[in-house]
């Protein structure tokens, strides 16, 4: 089934974007923009891939994926808070990093093999028709992506957590008189944003490609950037922008697949060019939300 | 002044970034010194240029390992190797860098290496160049040769078309070039020739190595039931494993992939360049590159050890197997042609006329896909 | 300097000190080019095809250096590079070996800063109309850009004799760049270019604004200052220069459109301009060093057997250090 095809393939090859605009959710919404995320996604993916090669565990490779993600992130927040880099500078140079530095120590991986996480059907709703293949018929990291945007909703609406974060990104000095630090708390949650997009570069090798090369991620952790506007700063939005792209992906080659006469180019161009529409249509009203803390230095258009 | 000051420190961290750089590189190229100090007889360099990473199970580490054949076979010979080149004035440089390095012989082994190869053969009289896959030869310093690869892939797809259950096949593309249509092409009409209802869907990916879109273009051919999975990608494992993991079929390319599908392998088609390599060298090193073959264009059919079938897998049956090896048979002794008309195009037009067998000349500008095979060449 | 001296008439500095001093901008960068390029015979790295780099990342390190300093941040570079790389081979199709060589090329640097500036007038029009972030959209229109050109050079633009492989058809050879010694002309161009800026950014009463914009954009708008249409310019220069980039590497070393021209100029030349702090004299600096790293990078990939994105490594490296190293002086609170 064409539409049932389209959906699963939207899932599995937007939940890594997924990881990552969470990631830039929690980061942007404590005020501190990671355009570092596209490294942290591939830090990420190599070591998970790495671990996962030497010692045969997946899920060992998961925590060195997370971990890798997390570090790129720590040293965007040290650089941003502590010694007042230009945020868009620094996350652009940390990414660039990551891609050199992957592809350097990445060479001796490119042909091993490795046991990946293996997909869990759920019994009957597997077989709901459209959208259960793709909902229930995935590995353990899918499932995981398409639960935290929900998780996330909870966190910042109802913990104190997300309340002192959310504090923190629109009027620190508030955050500063519960107790807390605004500078440590953007510095934790830009790491925890980072370590989810190693998370997103750990589900993209290990449950997916099952598979590491240079430059594997192809520009996702940037994508997800743009998402999270697209998505309002709202972590289920940006989830539901992850899952567009993923099918825009996955329609043009189903429908290549299909024999339909297509322009491969054009289609190709659609995720991006629909994230941009999608940005065009939406940013004005979009930046009545962006958070206080970002628009110093993401001021979307406040200027004009 | 601050700015001033902060410059300086740019600066300083700038010079060191460029030491630390060039330190590592004289690092290098002294221990490759003394390694061929400790052999003692160099008695020649040559340069190999590579499009990707010498491990992608394809075609770069076909490649690679047809050059460290040369490098048994030829121990005191240096090569100087450069992976990653991209196919742009980049491709230029480095081979400027190899002849300045001693090179006299390059082995550019992309076919988006050969402008800027025949640039720099033009300014290098005196240095030889051998080009993989290069549709002219340039008098008197640029030769190219390459393997039909096509006449294998006729043999993968018969035994892909007698192994098929849903007479349905597919095939993963990075982009429609002469070379990858000429291939799905082979394929089908193999397939063809021992089940008439044998169709063969196709996929364009738009990147010769992407491992996500591998695996999506791959799950969509899945989907559509094609139950053989055979590509053109420069990194294949993706894909193989992918269709594995589905528990179909795979037909493999480039370099024998069997381990990575214990359950699903056909067969492949396989590059075996050592020995062609080895003869190339030798030939441009004797002195009388001019008159031997390769100064031309160089061609080698399924005949040659250059190409070969990869060993068959689990899956494949013992008629299957005897009747692919038949026709090999056949195909060597020059009785069984991969193209011989009439073939029609995917219109139904007649391409190629009845009783004509196109050389590899013609077959190389091939800009159609056969009767049999779904899918689109993207339209300009 | 202005005390009065006894001695009257030797009172005017020599000519050598006045020159430093009217043009101080430009002595660091000078010396710091001199050093770099001085040093390069030491580590074996060619100096003409350090020269040949600088010309693409110069143009594409300049393409974010005006955007900057209005206060934008223009990350398209690479897809502005590729357009005019495009425009280049769309003109050099129109034209024959028997347009004069001058006229051709300019045709062409025409073209490709047409289609630059166009591309980057996409990125300026959603800013000041639909208020969409230029750092998000120059990104996104980057993955556009590259698919255009491999559309054209598998389509329109692909050349005919190449057996259908997708390589853009070659320009005239009147159209190619004149060289002089090894390297192209285009060298010049890119440096009259920083030049140009520089002047455009300190001495036009449109760099005073663009400026003033880029320090304080709220008290620029109460100011009265047309901000939104400073935006517009400086994006539209930028991309221009980027898309002259594209168009000169068309005409110098390659000779025709293909796939993977350029690709990580743009990124490269936004390293160098960050690490400038995008003043024009320093981004030749920054530029000149980077391009040293980078074809450094070839010998270090084949001596080393290093993949060709090493040098991202120590570029990056570099800037972070920099970044660093800056301290709290870039005005942000936290």
């Amino acid at each position: 089934m064409f539409i049932e095809d389209v959906f699963s393939g939207a899932v599995r090859y937007g939940s890594s974007v997924i990881f990552a605009t969470q990631g830039e959710v929690i980061s942007e919404r404590a005020g501190v923009i990671n355009l570092g995320m596209e490294g942290s996604m591939l830090c990420g993916a190599l070591a998970a891939f790495a671990t996962a090669s030497a010692t045969g565990s997946a899920v060992l490779g998961i925590f060195a994926g997370v971990a890798a993600g997390a570090v790129l992130a720590a040293l965007h927040a040290f650089l941003v808070l502590w010694r007042g880099a230009n945020q868009l500078a620094s996350g652009l140079a940390i990414s660039f990093l990551g891609l050199g530095l992957t592809a350097a120590l990445g060479v001796s991986f490119v042909s091993k093999q490795i046991t990946g996480l293996g997909a869990i059907e759920i019994p009957v709703l597997s077989d709901i028709p459209i959208i259960g293949p793709g909902l229930f018929a995935q590995d353990i990291l899918t499932y995981l992506a398409l639960i935290l945007p929900f998780i996330l909703v909870f966190l910042l609406a109802r913990t104190r957590w997300g309340l002192v974060l959310r504090a923190t990104g629109e009027r620190p000095e508030v955050a500063r008189a519960y107790g807390y630090d605004p500078r440590r708390v953007r510095a934790v949650a830009t790491t925890i944003g980072g370590a989810l997009g190693g998370l997103g570069g750990s589900q993209l090798v290990l449950a997916y490609t099952l598979n590491w090369v240079e430059n594997v991620t192809v520009g996702r952790g940037f994508v997800a950037v743009a998402l999270v506007i697209f998505g309002a700063w709202k972590p289920v939005q940006a989830a539901i922008g992850g899952l567009v792209f993923g099918a825009a992906l996955s329609l043009q080659l189903q429908l290549q697949a299909r024999g339909v006469d297509v322009s491969i180019w054009l289609l190709q161009m659609t995720p991006y060019v629909l994230t941009l529409l999608v940005l065009t249509i939406t940013s004005r009203r979009q930046s009545q939300q962006i958070p206080e803390g970002l628009k110093a230095v993401f001021g979307g258009g406040k200027a004009a | 002044m601050n700015l001033t000051r902060h410059m300086r420190r740019a600066s300083a961290a700038a010079a060191a970034a460029l030491a630390l750089t060039t330190t590592m590189a004289a690092c290098g190229s002294d221990s490759s010194d003394s390694a061929s100090a400790d052999g003692g007889k160099t008695t020649a360099t040559i340069g190999v240029l590579y499009v990707g990473p010498h491990t992608d199970y394809g075609y770069n580490q076909a490649a690679y390992e047809g050059i460290q054949e040369l490098k048994k076979e030829m121990p005191d010979v240096k090569v100087l190797e450069a992976e990653n080149v991209p196919e742009t004035a980049e491709a230029s440089r480095v081979m400027e860098k190899m002849i300045k390095d001693g090179a006299t012989v390059i082995i550019p082994t992309s076919y988006g290496h050969y402008q800027p190869a025949v640039e720099v053969a033009a300014k290098h009289p005196d240095v030889i160049f051998l080009h993989q896959g290069g549709p002219k030869a340039i008098k008197p310093n640029l030769g190219t040769y390459f393997g039909q690869i096509y006449e294998a892939q006729y043999l993968t797809g018969m035994a892909a078309g007698l192994s098929t259950k849903s007479n349905k096949l597919g095939y993963v593309v990075a982009f429609p070039i002469p070379q990858t249509l000429l291939n799905i092409n082979a394929f089908e009409l193999g397939a063809k020739s021992v089940n008439p209802k044998v169709k063969t869907n196709v996929v364009f990916t738009a990147n010769w190595c992407d491992p996500a879109k591998q695996t999506e273009a791959t799950k969509s051919l899945l989907d559509q039931g094609a139950d053989v999975i055979s590509q053109h990608q420069d990194c294949t494992k993706t894909v193989v494993e992918t269709t594995e993991r589905a528990g179909a079929m795979s037909v493999g390319y480039h370099a024998d992939a069997s381990s990575l599908a214990p359950k699903g392998w056909l067969t492949g088609s396989v590059w075996n360049w050592g020995p062609l390599y080895t003869k190339m060298v030798k030939a441009a090193l004797s002195g009388d590159f001019a008159s031997s073959p390769y100064a031309g264009v160089y061609r080698v059919g399924i005949e040659d050890p250059t190409i070969a079938l990869a060993p068959f897998g689990k899956a494949v049956s013992a008629d299957t197997k005897a009747k692919v090896e038949a026709a090999e048979a056949k195909m060597r002794s020059g009785e069984l042609k991969a193209f011989t008309g009439p073939i029609k195009n995917q219109a139904g037009k007649v391409v190629i006329p009845a009783g004509e067998s196109p050389d590899a000349a013609s077959l190389e500008a091939t800009d159609y896909l056969v009767e049999g095979v779904v899918g689109n060449i993207p339209q300009s | 300097m202005t005390a009065t001296t006894p001695t009257a008439p030797s009172a005017s500095p020599p000519p050598i000190l006045a020159l430093a001093k009217r043009h101080a901008a430009w002595l660091g960068p000078t010396i710091a080019v001199v050093i770099i390029l001085g040093s390069l015979p030491f580590f074996g790295i060619s100096l003409p095809d350090v020269l040949i780099r600088c010309c693409p990342l110069l143009l594409t390190a300049l393409a974010v250096t005006i955007p900057a300093r209005t206060g934008l941040v223009n990350v398209g570079g690479e897809g502005q590079f590729f357009l005019g790389a495009l425009g280049a081979a769309v003109v050099a199709s129109g034209l024959s070996e028997s347009t004069p060589s001058l006229v051709a090329i300019v045709l062409i640097a025409l073209g490709g800063m047409v289609f630059g500036a166009l591309w980057a007038g996409l990125a300026a029009l959603l800013k000041v109309a639909s208020g969409v972030n230029e750092t998000i959209s120059t990104l996104l229109l980057n993955y556009v850009a590259a698919l255009i050109v491999a559309y054209a050079v598998t389509g329109p633009l692909q050349d005919p004799e190449a057996a259908n492989f997708p390589i853009g058809a070659p320009i005239p050879d009147s159209a190619r760049l004149p060289l002089i010694g090894d390297v192209h002309v285009g060298v010049i161009v890119a440096l009259v270019c920083a030049v140009g800026v520089s002047w455009l950014l300190a001495r036009t009463r449109w760099g005073f604004k663009a400026r003033a914009a880029g320090g304080n954009p709220i008290a620029a708008l109460r100011g009265g200052l047309p901000v939104a249409s400073l935006i517009v310019g400086a994006l539209l220069l930028g991309g221009l220069l980027a898309g002259l980039g594209g168009a000169l590497e068309v005409m110098g070393p390659d000779g025709r459109l293909r796939q993977g021209l350029g690709v990580g100029f743009g990124f490269l030349g936004f390293l160098a301009s960050w690490l400038a702090l995008h003043r024009p004299g320093w981004v030749v600096a920054s530029v000149v060093l980077i391009a040293s790293i980078s074809v450094g990078g070839d010998s270090l990939q084949i001596d080393l057997s290093l993949p060709a994105t090493s040098v991202y490594v120590v570029t990056a490296t570099v800037l972070l250090v920099v970044l660093g190293w800056r301290g709290n002086r870039t005005g942000e609170q936290s």
